[in-house]
């Protein structure tokens, strides 16, 4: 219990340090978001006038004072270049990314742990050397690549899927599915790979140890020493990878959601960083660092539960 | 000298031979074609498909695809190697200092490590590239920034691994101060893992790159990067997919090369974690 | 016939847009009919809504729809009555009097009035409003209501240009009384259309607005899906899936027209492309150096490999139909000896010279043109190379701190002849980011702010053309077309593109009985 409380405390301190470097990093940023607002029509009264109302002229710690009050009070504020109100934007936006990001995360579980214990049981055969191979190249593709192949594959040449837009899955669930898939699909590819990668080495090592040989001697079927033992002990070093991989997914999704035209937290953060729509850039920056961290404090505390010395005494 | 057992497995000879070509071309082509090659158009030849002319076909402005990709091996490859090479300038000191200082100052700095971990690499460089201007010299510092907190924690756990161990304990008691410990008895022995980890980051570092220069941010043109070779060919897909093949195809064989290399590496380095990912 | 060849004979003869033409296969029903969602792929994101704020093109396509303006301009570029019926300058072309149009209802159910119309103004005006087109106002001196339908401005000197200026909706938009906070993200104006709800980077969605005081619109409704990628709308329309997009990728265009199951409506200029020389980059402060440069690049060439061909090389920016066209003007050809050696006069021998061209991502042809241009400033020994920026880097770095050698930019649609040439070119001009300070050309643009005698004024700007080309101040390459694919099914594309050249409207757009 105190490893939980300890572990949460000290969540709030990195959630304050998140903040403040988001703060300072982006108000190092160049340029201003009223220009952007008005484009190659300014001149510089206007500019002056439109710096003024948006509150740009206000000393730095003002800034900040307001931001995190509002932060901490859920007034988010809004984006000065689409004028919209933030709070409920990111909760659209990190609606759309959440369903690309849990359905690589599926796809590549799915595929990932079956395919690496297989390739862990079968070490250093053919079967092994295929998977091994197979997670290798995947690996080493950068994930927009995959995201042009399958683009080119079942967008333009099968027509199966559409091969860029969001559909929120509140209006039509279908739809939704589709469009996220091909996306899902380019993130979900290198992920697998990786994990394969990394359910082999854990089964490996695992599938040598005493208890395992145990389990053998005892003549139990080899299917239920691989997947109830052998698994069993290998599902927290899996989860602790693929609960990292979140912060790599959620770096990944700002050039996938662009080439999909997916307009996600990768997209939106992406567009405020292009626009320098400050208040944008801090809000979404500040969410996807905490959800990032949020992810791999869950894995940490599911690890707590799952980890294996604590089952085998 | 003895070749070590995991380079003669044929994920070590694949590894090695991919990245001794990758980084000959990287060296060679630069000396051996003109510059102007790589930025040479033809108007009347603009989408090619691949031709004895033009082998790997062309662009949309008509340039020679083979050309390119040849020529952006050297820009690709020196911006990975030298961000990286940035990475384990800053990282090696603080995740050393941490692991062997412990304490408070390794509290701190970890706290700090793990709040930079919290950012995505690639939002963290892009942040950084749009601060700085695009350029190569910034795409390598916004890639070396980027990549340095996690090479810290690496460096980190094994400086602490290693300060544990009863050599370095004996070397202590024997009165070395903190500086001699350091340099004499820790850096060795965390050197192996360090250039594992660094044949690892290089191929991180180059699908950085390219992400980056996919996102108009990287390489700036008429200079071919593979990265930026792919981005262009986004408007002309289904009419001319070489465009993104060619390119494409470079980034998978140096990135696929510098994974088994360093698998190998690891291996014969390494022998306490053979096997893993 | 070639474009240029075109251009110069349409534009004696027809007003406003070219129409190049209507290809494919439209319906042939005589009859418009009611009804019908149109979904159109929008080239860009929408931006801030609010329709004095913001300068993007992209919002002001969508909002034209949703918003009137007191005045406007027919086909040739006229004034023409709008919200008002009437209007009248005084003798000393100090006080303009409109009578407002009786019966013109909101969207929100207000009928406008005179206080409509002085609250818009006055906002605009505001400094604190930061509107785009504030400087329009500059010189009034007042605005009265005497009654609800006649509104009278007065100016403290006479300004030439104002009220052209008012037939757009960025100066001359209507809202209704104290809606100024709401526009930014629901605009409320009396256009044909009202708007619906904005799903952010996905669509905007207007419906017909019934009581439009110019008779309600065929369509029930249009949803403007974003989508950026021109490959993704061009797929989006073959598929069905889109009834309409604007800007076809320019290396499409000649295969779409071709398709026997698609329209395409193409018409220029949509706008026009320039390059820039900062004239305080020492080495550009000698003509001979411009004009060198101009004779590296070859317009026809350059058009083909950036834009495909898609538009006409021009050396006046004038808009082609208007009457400060001067047709008389021609390009330098492509001299590379000739640069070579005007460079050489300048004391600039081989590699001796070296710029940057700053240019923006925000335009992939921005982009593929300075490739192409580098090519030819390194055949004419001009060490040079370019730095790609973000169009917040470019806007900030370029057209605020005018911290660039050379660049290139397009502008839309200034076809009123002061907010183009003085704007651009005076010394005083608020988009003169070129640093540019030529003493004839600032004589000429402020004499034709106060000249008011129509024929005399498209000379003066004649003269400043000609000045501009002489002494390369930029060198201006052509105008860029703009393009429309549909499904057969969609009728009255005739109508649609505003005079500007840049909007669409809908208003007499309909859907047929697929």
């Amino acid at each position: 219990m105190s490893y939980i409380l300890n572990r949460v405390f000290s969540m709030m301190l990195t959630l304050f340090l998140i903040s403040a470097i988001t703060f300072a990093v982006t108000n190092i940023l160049p340029g201003d978001v009223a220009m952007m607002i008005m484009g190659t029509q300014s001149n510089p009264e206007a500019l002056a006038g439109l710096r003024e109302t948006l509150g740009l002229n206000d000393p730095l710690l003002v800034q900040y004072g307001r931001w995190i009050g509002g932060m901490l009070t859920g007034d988010w504020g809004s984006s000065l270049v689409f004028k919209e109100p933030i709070a409920p934007l990111l909760v659209q936006k990190m609606t759309a990314s959440g369903l690309l990001v849990l359905f690589s995360m599926a796809i590549a579980l799915t595929c990932a742990v079956p395919l690496g214990v297989w390739a862990a049981v079968h070490a250093n055969r053919w079967q092994d050397t295929a998977a091994s191979s197979t997670a290798m190249l995947g690996v080493s593709l950068p994930d927009f690549f995959w995201g042009i192949m399958l683009i080119l594959l079942f967008a333009r040449g099968l027509g199966w899927l559409p091969s860029s837009g969001f559909v929120d899955p509140a209006e039509d669930l279908g739809a939704a599915i589709r469009h996220a898939l091909l996306p899902s699909l380019a993130l979900g590819l290198g992920l697998m790979a990786h994990l394969t990668r990394m359910t082999r080495a854990t089964m490996t090592g695992i599938l040598k140890q005493e208890f395992i040989r145990v389990a053998r001697a005892k003549g139990l079927n080899e299917g239920t020493v691989v997947w109830r033992y052998g698994l069993a002990n290998a599902v927290g070093p899996v989860m602790t990878v693929a609960g990292l991989q979140v912060g790599y997914l959620f770096g990944s999704i700002i050039v996938i959601e662009s080439l999909f035209n997916y307009t996600g937290m990768g997209w939106l953060t992406y567009q405020a960083l292009l626009n320098r729509d400050i208040p944008l850039i801090q809000a979404s920056v500040f969410v996807i660092a905490a959800v990032v961290m949020l992810a791999n404090l869950i894995v940490d505390l599911l690890y707590a539960v799952v980890d294996p010395r604590i089952r085998l005494s | 000298m003895k070749v070590p057992p995991a380079f003669r497995s044929t994920k070590g000879i694949l590894g090695t031979a991919i990245v001794l070509i990758v980084l000959s071309i990287a060296i060679l082509a630069p000396i051996l074609i003109p510059a102007d090659w790589a930025t040479r158009m033809d108007m009347r030849a603009r989408l090619s498909p691949p031709t004895w002319a033009h082998p790997m076909g062309t662009d949309q402005l008509g340039r020679d695809l083979m050309f390119r990709v040849l020529l952006g091996a050297q820009t690709s490859i020196f911006i990975a190697a030298a961000a990286v090479l940035m990475s384990i300038v800053i990282g090696l000191p603080l995740g050393l200092i941490s692991g062997y200082m412990g304490r408070t100052t390794d509290n701190v700095l970890m706290r700090l490590v793990d709040t930079l971990l919290s950012f995505p690499a690639l939002l963290l460089a892009l942040t950084i590239s749009a601060i700085l201007g695009p350029n190569l010299q910034n795409t390598i510092i916004a890639i070396g920034i980027a990549f340095t907190p996690f090479l810290a924690r690496i460096i980190r756990g094994e400086a602490l691994r290693v300060a544990q161990m009863p050599y370095v304990e004996a070397a202590r008691t024997a009165g070395n101060s903190d500086l001699r410990l350091i340099t004499l008895h820790i850096l060795p022995n965390i050197m192996p893992a360090v250039i594992v980890q660094a044949t690892i980051s290089l191929a991180f570092a180059i699908l950085a790159e390219a992400g980056l220069s996919f996102l108009g941010l990287g390489t700036q043109p008429p200079d071919a990067s593979w990265g930026l070779m792919i981005q262009a060919s986004r408007d002309y897909l289904d009419r001319a997919p070489w465009t993104a093949l060619v390119p494409g195809a470079a980034v998978a064989l140096t990135v696929l090369g510098l994974n088994m290399f360093g698998d190998a590496l690891r291996d014969a380095l390494d022998p306490r974690t053979r096997g893993a990912a | 016939m070639k474009r240029r060849d075109f251009l110069k004979t349409t534009s004696a003869l027809m007003g406003g847009t070219v129409l190049y033409g209507l290809t494919g296969p439209a319906q042939a029903q005589s009859e418009p009919v009611r009804g019908g969602t149109l979904i159109w792929g929008h080239s860009e994101t929408t931006q801030n809504l609010d329709m004095h704020q913001t300068g993007t093109a992209s919002t002001g396509r969508v909002l034209q729809n949703v918003h009137d303006s007191i005045v406007t301009v027919d086909q040739d570029l006229n004034v023409i009555p709008n919200l008002a019926e009437s209007f009248e300058q005084s003798e000393d072309g100090l006080t303009y009097t409109f009578r407002l149009r009786p019966g013109v209802m909101f969207h929100n159910g207000k009928t406008l009035t005179s206080a409509d119309v002085k609250y818009s103004f006055d906002r605009c005006r505001n400094p604190d409003t930061g509107a785009v087109n504030f400087e329009v106002f500059n010189a009034v001196d007042s605005i009265e209501t005497p009654d609800d339908l006649t509104v009278i401005v007065t100016l403290t000197s006479v300004n030439a240009p104002f009220l052209s200026r008012l037939a757009e909706n960025g100066a001359g938009v209507v809202m209704p009384e104290g809606s100024g906070d709401e526009q930014g993200n629901t605009p409320v104006g009396c256009g044909p259309f009202r708007f619906v709800r904005r799903e952010f980077g996905n669509e905007v969605e207007l419906e017909r607005f019934d009581d439009y005081w110019g008779g309600p619109a065929y369509l029930d409704r249009i949803i403007a899906r974003e989508i950026t990628e021109p490959t993704v709308r061009l797929t989006g329309l073959r598929t069905g899936e889109l009834h309409m997009i604007n800007d076809i990728p320019a290396d499409r265009i000649a295969e779409i027209e071709g398709a026997d199951d698609l329209q395409v409506v193409s018409w220029f200029p949509l706008n026009w492309d320039f390059v820039n020389f900062n004239h305080e980059f020492e080495p550009f402060k000698n003509p001979k150096v411009r004009e060198a440069f101009d004779h590296m690049i070859d317009k026809d060439v350059l058009l083909e490999g950036a834009l495909w061909g898609q538009g006409a090389v021009t050396a006046s920016p004038s808009y082609p139909t208007s009457a400060s066209f001067n047709s008389d003007l021609g390009q330098r050809p492509q001299d590379i000896e000739k640069a070579k050696a005007l460079l050489a006069e300048a004391g600039y021998g081989p590699n001796e010279l070296s710029v940057v061209f700053k240019v923006t991502t925000n335009y992939p042809y921005h982009v593929e043109a300075a490739q192409i241009m580098l090519e030819w400033f390194r055949m004419a020994g001009v060490d040079a190379s370019i730095e790609q920026l973000t169009w917040s880097d470019w806007l900030s770095q370029v057209w605020v701190d005018k911290d660039f050698q050379i660049s290139m930019m397009n502008f839309f649609t200034l076809w009123e002849p002061d907010f183009l040439y003085y704007s651009l070119w005076n010394t005083e001009g608020a988009f003169n980011y070129r640093k540019i300070s030529h003493p004839q050309v600032d004589a000429l643009t402020a004499k034709a702010r106060v000249t008011v005698d129509p024929t005399e004024r498209a000379a003066i700007y004649k003269d400043v053309q000609q000045i501009i080309h002489d002494d390369t101040l930029d060198v201006v390459l052509w105008f860029r077309n703009g393009t429309i694919g549909a499904q057969p099914a969609v009728q009255g594309l005739d109508t649609i593109v505003h005079p500007n050249g840049s909007n669409l409207r809908f208003h007499k757009v309909w859907l047929a009985e697929a």
